[in-house]
């Protein structure tokens, strides 16, 4: 803990040289990361990896809407559906397998319209939320998410049950990004900047005005804030997350996607990551999803056996989690260091007016 | 010159006419008293000045010149008309700093993207805020205090918190829903001083809203009465305290409570 403390204080005091310096160390640091899994370990974590960096992005996003601005919604998985869908669509070769749309697109192209298109469908998620709050609120989103993966199941042009196959990967000259590692660079480089901006936004006017919001929002719109439209401005925002790692989702070797992979379990999955980094605290939700997808790797094929019959027990234990987690840890891990940081910067600042007092004296 | 007024200013929720036709005007630079028994209709006047409720059909509200009768909350308060409540609405786990920054809002210079495409504009810019604001919670005497959730104050620190949050918003106009509630008579005085002084530094007009008679009497200007949601009586404090219909609605009414008292001690 103390440990945890010092680094943060460590970064703090980077920070102070300059406002990038600990980003670009974080990132230079990031950049090795898959030279030390495959020599310590094998290819296998540097996927994982990947899949922690898509998660990120989706947990960061999904805190602004509902960690900045409170708006519950669990149809998160269904933009991150939209957004990879879009992206393979647009760049899989026309008349492809199965049936299966393509429009023969430059996977650069294609992300970018992806994101786009993710967006306003943000917007259609956000507008219950006008409306509505907490349980309906969650109900009205969950009811659109569900509803993209049916969807996506039932259209043989989007994959329907066989899926999307041979979905391209992004290539810049003849640099394919193909591998697990050089894939590793695109995702990871976005998880970082997705990061960067969330609090970009979250130390800005835009941020304080989420967070009115989430704390009262008849106070937040007496102070003159546009309660509608930024409630929908998080919405879209989180958005453009979820469909960028959806996208990238889809063009992530071995460029194959499901609609199995945008299930109900998938978005408790996310809600775990979110709630055990503690809501509305960013680095908390970071260190979630690092936490929930290797724990979710690890459960993935875990059984017990009732009456002779296998049943796979991850979404008991995902959901036994959060149970426990919201009754017993409801700020999670970022809550509660955050408390430990400003209570210890508290005394020290008494302590500094004390010693100043004696000095005086 | 008027800043505020209503015409026939009506609510009724259901059956219950809470504001029930009510003219009023305040005029600038002026602390203009609302006073009434519980339930009189107070804070829905204020809710109906401030959008956070929809007056019924009829009504009609100018302030500044602008008709804000239908407008939105957000709206009237880019005007310049901020406000208090009577149950704060504090944002809890927002530091102090960040919960005057809030009240900012409305001056922000940057758009609500800008901390995605001009980074250093809303770095720059914020700073200039934090400076202004941080001079605010100095003044009020919360500067100590500025890093702490809003929530982990004490109650008379998150009074002056949501007067600072309101003075923030660098208003024409601030309506004040009971701002010495729960204090201590010495600490309301002292309240009302750091009213009176911020009325002066920030060229304020004020409605205040006060269940101290004492307080209301020898601070306002003007003084209107409600009861039963209807305007009853208004003129200066002096014509107030000895208009019948007051001393009946009102007054009358905490005097009996005291011959009961009286009666109950003897
Ligand atoms: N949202 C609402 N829905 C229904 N009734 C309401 C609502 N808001 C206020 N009222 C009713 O309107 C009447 C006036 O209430 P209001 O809160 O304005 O009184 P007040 O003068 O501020 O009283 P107090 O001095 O106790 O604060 C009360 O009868 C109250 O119950
Ligand atoms: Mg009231």
């Amino acid at each position: 803990m103390l440990f945890l403390s010092r680094i943060a204080d460590l970064i703090e005091a980077l920070a102070q040289r300059h406002r990038l310096l600990p980003w670009l160390l974080a990132y230079a640091l990031l950049l090795t990361l898959p030279f030390i899994l495959s020599t310590l370990f094998n290819d296998y974590l540097i996927d994982l990896a990947n899949r922690a960096c898509l998660f990120i992005m989706l947990a960061v996003g999904l805190n602004i809407v509902k960690g900045f601005c409170g708006q519950v919604t669990v149809g998160h998985i269904g933009l991150y559906a939209i957004g990879a869908v879009t992206s393979a669509v647009l760049s899989l070769e026309p008349g492809g397998f199965g049936g299966a749309l393509g429009f023969g697109l430059s996977v650069w192209v294609s992300i970018p319209i992806a994101v786009i298109v993710t967006a306003f469908a943000g917007l259609i998620v956000g507008l219950p939320s006008v409306r509505l709050e907490g349980a309906y609120l969650a109900l009205a989103t969950l009811g659109l998410g569900e509803s993209v993966r049916i969807f996506i199941a039932v259209t043989p042009a989007l994959g329907s049950s066989t899926g999307l196959m041979m979905i391209p990967a992004p290539s810049i000259g003849s640099f394919v990004f193909d591998s697990f590692t050089s894939y590793y660079y695109l995702v990871m480089t976005a998880a970082v900047v997705g990061i960067y901006f969330s609090f970009a936004i979250l130390r800005s006017a835009t941020g304080r005005a989420f967070q009115a919001i989430r704390e009262d929002t008849i106070a937040a719109s007496v102070n003159g804030i546009n309660v509608m439209k930024y409630k929908l401005l998080a919405f879209v925002l989180s958005a453009i997350y979820a469909g960028l790692a959806g996208a990238l989702f889809a063009h992530m070797p071995p460029g194959y996607l499901h609609h199995n992979n945008f299930t109900v379990i998938e978005m408790v999955t996310l809600l775990l990551m979110v709630v055990l980094g503690g809501i509305g605290n960013v680095w908390g939700g970071v260190i979630g999803a690092i936490v929930v997808t290797i724990a979710y790797d690890q459960t993935k094929d875990l059984v017990v056996y009732f009456m002779d019959r296998p049943i796979v027990i991850q979404p008991l234990v995902f959901g036994l989690s959060m149970v426990l987690l919201v009754l017993f840890m409801p700020r999670g891990i970022g809550g509660w260091f955050e408390g430990v940081r400003r209570n210890r910067r508290f005394i020290q600042r008494s302590e500094e007016k004390l010693g100043d007092a004696a000095r005086n004296s | 010159m008027t800043l505020l007024e209503t015409r026939n200013l009506s609510k009724s929720f259901g059956g219950l006419q809470a504001i029930d036709k009510v003219s009023l005007k305040v005029e600038q630079n002026t602390i203009h008293g609302l006073i009434g028994p519980n339930g009189s209709g107070k804070s829905t006047f204020f809710n109906l000045l401030t959008g956070v409720y929809q007056p019924d059909d009829g009504s009609h509200i100018n302030f500044d010149g602008v008709n804000i009768t239908n407008s939105p909350a957000h709206a009237i308060a880019g005007l310049g008309l901020a406000r208090t409540f009577q149950l704060l609405r504090l944002y809890g786990e927002l530091s102090v700093l960040d919960n005057v920054m809030v009240g900012y809002h409305p001056h922000t210079k940057y758009g609500p993207l800008a901390p995605l495409f001009n980074g250093a504009a809303v770095r720059r810019q914020d700073k200039a805020v934090k400076e202004e604001m941080e001079e605010l919670l100095e003044f009020i005497g919360l500067a100590d205090h500025a890093e702490i959730p809003a929530a982990e104050l004490s109650g008379g620190q998150r009074r002056l918190l949501a007067l600072g949050r309101a003075i923030a918003m660098r208003p024409k106009m601030l309506l004040l829903d009971e701002p010495g509630a729960g204090l201590s008579p010495v600490n309301v005085d002292s309240l009302m001083s750091t009213i009176m002084t911020l009325k002066e530094r920030y060229n304020l007009t004020i409605v205040v809203v006060e269940h101290i008679l004492k307080v209301v009497m020898t601070t306002c200007d003007t003084i209107s009465v409600l009861d039963h949601g209807q305007k009853i009586s208004e003129g200066t404090p002096e014509f107030v305290k000895n208009d019948p219909a007051v001393v009946e609605a009102y007054l009358g009414r905490e005097m009996a409570d005291e011959d009961i008292r009286a009666a109950m001690d003897a």
